[in-house]
């Protein structure tokens, strides 16, 4: 009760404030305009989800339905159970990716903290020339390590193993930047008086650095197991036995193989699409702080 | 005291010598696993007979990694040789590179490896299941063949193509991103809710975006849908387009309608194809959200009391933006123009699942010709002119970014 009266008191100074009419309707007007934007930004997720349901003609018809005129919900259940034999099947596809991408962005954390720890916190001969080596590898396009990756992982006899994406994104320079930067605000003083009780380099990193570092590695683990779960060219190149296939390139398959059948496809986009936005939706705020940090996506 | 001050020289001596020849050794190993040699069964069946084929085809390659690794190795014992009579230095040192190692290992051996590797084939031809044979600048030159020989002309038009993507979508997703990042940079509620909202395109896979608007750019899809809609406001009858098997070109479109023709040999007046531009709408559509999280933060750090100051002086809204707001956005319009630039000219993704470089060569792109290269999936596999592409597309965006960065920085001095 009396938190109610409270708020009808805050409410009525509010109004003697006085915020004019004019305040109101910008404020209408500027969510009127958020949501449009947010409408049109959703949309693909919206119309492709509602596509799911549609029967195999009714999603190539012309003029498109919004609505499904019946819920198919088989066309879920078939996508589940898609199977090409050879040990590929949908379940399995799904478990690669998770655990591709726990697994590359848990290494990650590690070694990428490892390595921001010996740059943030320790002096050592060469520190800076490796340094500038990690920030010259960062320029290297993409593009040009591709076939040359591809070669070598055949040597190596890593093609259609998991380690062919494993070991080369257990580590990135981008990760290591980023922790480096964030290590080096972490007070002097705490480091310094650990050093003073003898702590050795591997406790200072344990129980201090890294307990308070904890939103830094959320960051890289979260920008990480996206940018693992979302990527295409590396395992198109390397995983390609039925058993070994990520989803992204199931996917490109299930395109090729259903053709006509979209209902079928999109459920497979939606598979894909959802585990990385409801993580989104929980972590948003590390995953925005990320961006803007390095400014680059996954 | 003598014999104590003799006994660390000659243990920092032999530390020094340790180290160089671990630091020669394992880069020499890494130079063996990424030497270019004859692939296949029969080579790779033992390490024996790999090792054979090393050396019967990759000596000179490894001659020339030998001289690096001793430059390096010699760098690295000199190291050793100054911080070893400390021993608090000496540990320092070996705890350091302990952190360092996995990071260290990695990327010599999958980046630095790969590109030295890279940077030899494409000296040569080299198709995998045959020695690779040396011919000088021949794949580079390749690459420019399109300027004399039509049917040549698959590097030089996925340049072209980069060109129009690049001029075309830089400008609109950053133009997108800060308009979006105004409208957004408003204390607003259900903060999380519209944040995922947003940002769904661009949280999501690339396959699964490009999935979605392909069937969206169906001849029976939702973009032709509402077109049709929209023109159908004004009663004009619209034409379902097949969007992404499009070649028309939208100057070729131009010209056309103004009773014009280009024939399909000048290829290269004709513009951006229907099919490209469809690919870049997408393009724009999931990195302008991308890069608006960027300007949104940078807004978020701008002062308050600037805007204060500029409200007392009577400055309207419009005049803010331009006046505080876009002066002070520079460095990250830098960045964002930078990373939108590295971004488009490496396309892969979309190409490869929407068009395949079709129709008639309009969507190919460098990374996707470089891909078909050296996978053969046109004709036979040919690794050395593929990593020449690369190399080519690299220098290219060197350049660019460097280009871009004078440029930039000269328009910020002015203010």
């Amino acid at each position: 009760m009396a938190a109610i009266i409270q708020k009808l008191n805050l409410q009525k100074t509010a109004d003697k404030t006085g915020k004019p009419v004019s305040y109101y309707i910008g404020l209408v007007i500027r969510y009127l305009v958020l949501f449009a934007i947010g409408l049109i930004l959703f949309s693909p997720f919206i119309l492709a989800f509602l596509g799911t349901f549609k029967t195999d003609a009714e999603i190539i018809a012309y003029p498109p339905k919004f609505l499904p005129l019946h819920w198919l919900w088989e066309n879920w259940a078939k996508n589940w159970h898609t199977d090409i034999g050879r040990g590929g099947n949908f379940p399995r596809w799904l478990f690669n990716t998770a655990f591709l991408s726990v697994t590359v962005a848990g290494l990650e954390v590690i070694f990428c903290s490892l390595a921001a720890y010996a740059f943030a916190r320790m002096k050592f001969p060469g520190r800076d020339l490796v340094f500038s080596f990690m920030l010259a590898t960062m320029m290297i396009p993409g593009a040009v390590t591709l076939i040359p990756s591809y070669v070598l992982m055949s040597k190596l006899k890593l093609i259609n193993s998991f380690f062919s994406l494993i070991i080369p994104g257990a580590v990135s320079a981008g990760g290591i930047f980023m922790l480096t930067q964030f290590f080096k605000s972490v007070p002097q003083e705490l480091v310094e008086a650990a050093h003073m009780d003898g702590a050795s380099h591997l406790q200072i990193y344990k129980d201090i650095i890294l307990p308070l570092s904890r939103p830094a590695l959320l960051t890289i683990l979260i920008l990480q197991f996206q940018g693992m779960w979302n990527s295409f060219l590396a395992p198109l190149l390397y995983l390609n036995s039925a058993d070994k296939m990520v989803l992204n390139v199931a996917l490109s398959i299930f395109q090729q193989t259903y053709k006509a059948q979209w209902n079928l496809t999109l459920v497979g986009a939606m598979f894909n699409a959802f585990p990385v936005l409801i993580i989104f939706f929980i972590f948003s705020k590390y995953y925005i702080e990320g961006i803007s940090y390095t400014g680059v996506k996954g | 005291m003598q014999k104590k001050v003799d006994s660390v020289q000659s243990q920092r001596t032999i530390a020094a010598i340790i180290s160089f020849l671990l630091i020669f050794i394992f880069l020499m190993v890494i130079a063996v696993v990424n030497a270019p040699t004859m692939g296949g069964p029969k080579v790779m069946a033992s390490s024996k007979t790999y090792l054979a084929e090393v050396k019967r085809t990759a000596l000179p390659f490894l001659g020339v990694v030998g001289i690096g690794a001793l430059a390096i190795g010699f760098v690295v014992a000199r190291m050793v040789y100054r911080v070893w009579p400390n021993k608090k230095n000496r540990m320092t040192m070996l705890a350091a590179y302990g952190f360092l190692a996995p990071y260290l290992i990695v990327t010599l051996v999958f980046t630095v490896g790969v590109i030295l590797f890279a940077l030899y084939i494409s000296f040569n031809n080299y198709d995998i299941f045959t020695p690779p044979q040396w011919v000088g600048l021949a794949n580079y030159l390749k690459a420019f063949d399109g300027f004399v020989d039509p049917t040549q002309k698959d590097f030089i038009q996925s340049l072209y193509n980069v060109f129009w993507y690049s001029i075309i979508v830089i400008p609109l997703q950053t133009s997108i991103a800060i308009l979006l990042a105004v409208l957004v940079n408003a204390p607003i509620r259900m903060k999380r809710f519209f944040r995922t909202v947003f940002y769904a395109p661009s949280v999501t896979s690339s396959v699964v975006i490009t999935l979605i608007f392909m069937w969206f750019y169906l001849k029976t899809g939702y973009i032709n849908f509402f077109i049709s809609k929209f023109f159908g406001l004004f009663g004009i009858t619209w034409q379902n387009v097949l969007w992404l098997g499009d070649p028309r070109g939208l100057i070729q479109l131009i010209v056309t309608a103004l009773g014009g023709n280009i024939p399909s040999t000048q290829w290269y007046l004709r513009g951006p194809s229907i099919a490209w531009m469809a690919i870049m709408f997408q393009n724009i559509f999931t990195t302008a959200p991308t890069f608006m999280i960027m300007f949104l933060a940078a807004m978020q750090d701008i002062n308050p009391t600037l805007y204060e100051a500029a409200a007392i002086d009577g400055a309207s809204n419009w005049h803010k933006f331009w006046k505080i707001t876009l002066p002070l956005l520079r460095p990250i319009i830098l960045l964002v123009v930078v990373l939108g630039t590295i971004g488009t000219l490496q396309v892969f993704d979309q190409v490869y699942l929407a068009t395949s470089g079709g129709p008639l060569g309009t969507s190919l792109t460098p990374v996707y010709l470089t891909f078909r290269e050296a996978m053969g999936q046109q004709g036979p596999i040919r690794m050395g002119y593929a990593a020449a592409l690369a190399f080519i597309l690299a220098i290219i965006i060197f350049c660019f970014t460097y280009l871009q960065r004078r440029f930039i920085e000269r328009g910020t001095e002015l203010y």
